[in-house]
């Protein structure tokens, strides 16, 4: 079971992108209206994030193009930095929200 | 070279041909005959396509993902046609998968017409090659003709399908 406060946080990433691209993919011809909807769904799910997280979230956006990066064959695909061994296997059981050592983006294990 | 995908003007050296985008189809990520009634079950049966791929690990954060998409709009495009889509951080590449249904789904479409062609289409959050956007305007381009929706809507293989997509007559 995918912790639950990094399932909120990779909802809320994603939410993030869709509200960015809305313009993009208006553009291409698909019917999208109402980033309020969006926008109001984003406040829902912050409000049951934990604040710390919520705070470390925002601050890397600010940094990163993506505060959450998925790890593919134990590397961070953010920095590609190798995952110490130690913490492959608590971001694997999904338990704990890991930080990469390297960049200090979210960890998200993709496989 | 300009290339204009939709009313979008995006500047790229070479524009995407019809078989540029059969990278992004795979035969596990194809249904010819979807058992799915309704919008709710096409994108759980097409999910699980993505999940059973190994696409992606966890299915509801997809299934997150495309719901809150819908909530924007429709991607019930018209004609028959669905392309529900959205960038995840579940995702690690661009995947595309579709379903026929021969009954046709109620879409809340556009144009209010059942929808039978529906192609899911899923990006990591940053791809460095800028290929979503591209491979979603190629997808409407090649669905905005008639003929390609009439041979989609016969398809029984996957090498079938990949013919359409990619042009071939």
């Amino acid at each position: 079971m995918l912790n639950e406060q990094l399932e909120l946080l990779v909802a809320l990433q994603d939410l993030d992108i869709m509200i960015k691209d809305i313009e993009d993919v208006k553009h291409i011809g698909f019917d999208v209206q109402g980033k309020e909807k969006l926008e109001e769904a984003r406040e829902d799910l912050v409000s049951k994030i934990n604040r710390p997280l919520l705070f470390n979230y925002e601050k890397l956006k600010t940094r990163y193009k993506r505060s959450i990066v998925p790890v593919k064959d134990d590397i961070c695909l953010g920095c590609f930095m190798r995952i110490p061994t130690s913490l492959i296997t608590r971001g694997r059981s999904d338990q704990d929200v890991i930080l990469c050592e390297g960049c200090g983006r979210i960890l998200y294990w993709y496989d | 070279m300009q290339v204009i995908w939709g009313t979008k003007k995006i500047e790229k050296d070479t524009p995407m041909e019809n078989r540029d985008l059969i990278e992004f189809f795979d035969e596990s990520l194809f249904i010819s005959s979807l058992a799915a009634k309704n919008k709710n079950d096409v994108f759980e049966e097409l999910v699980d396509l993505f999940v059973q791929a190994k696409v992606v690990r966890k299915k509801d954060i997809l299934l997150e993902m495309l719901h809150k998409r819908e909530t924007l709009g429709s991607t019930g495009i018209g004609k028959n046609v669905a392309i529900p889509h959205g960038r995840t951080t579940a995702a690690i590449d661009v995947k595309i998968a579709f379903g026929r249904s021969d009954k046709g789904i109620s879409f809340d479409a556009i144009d209010g017409k059942p929808v039978h062609l529906i192609f899911v289409v899923l990006a990591p959050p940053h791809d460095e090659n800028n290929k979503y956007l591209p491979v979603l305007g190629k997808l409407v381009e090649v669905v905005s003709e008639k003929a390609n929706r009439d041979r989609l809507r016969k398809v029984e293989t996957y090498e079938e399908f990949i013919k359409v997509m990619s042009g071939e007559k």
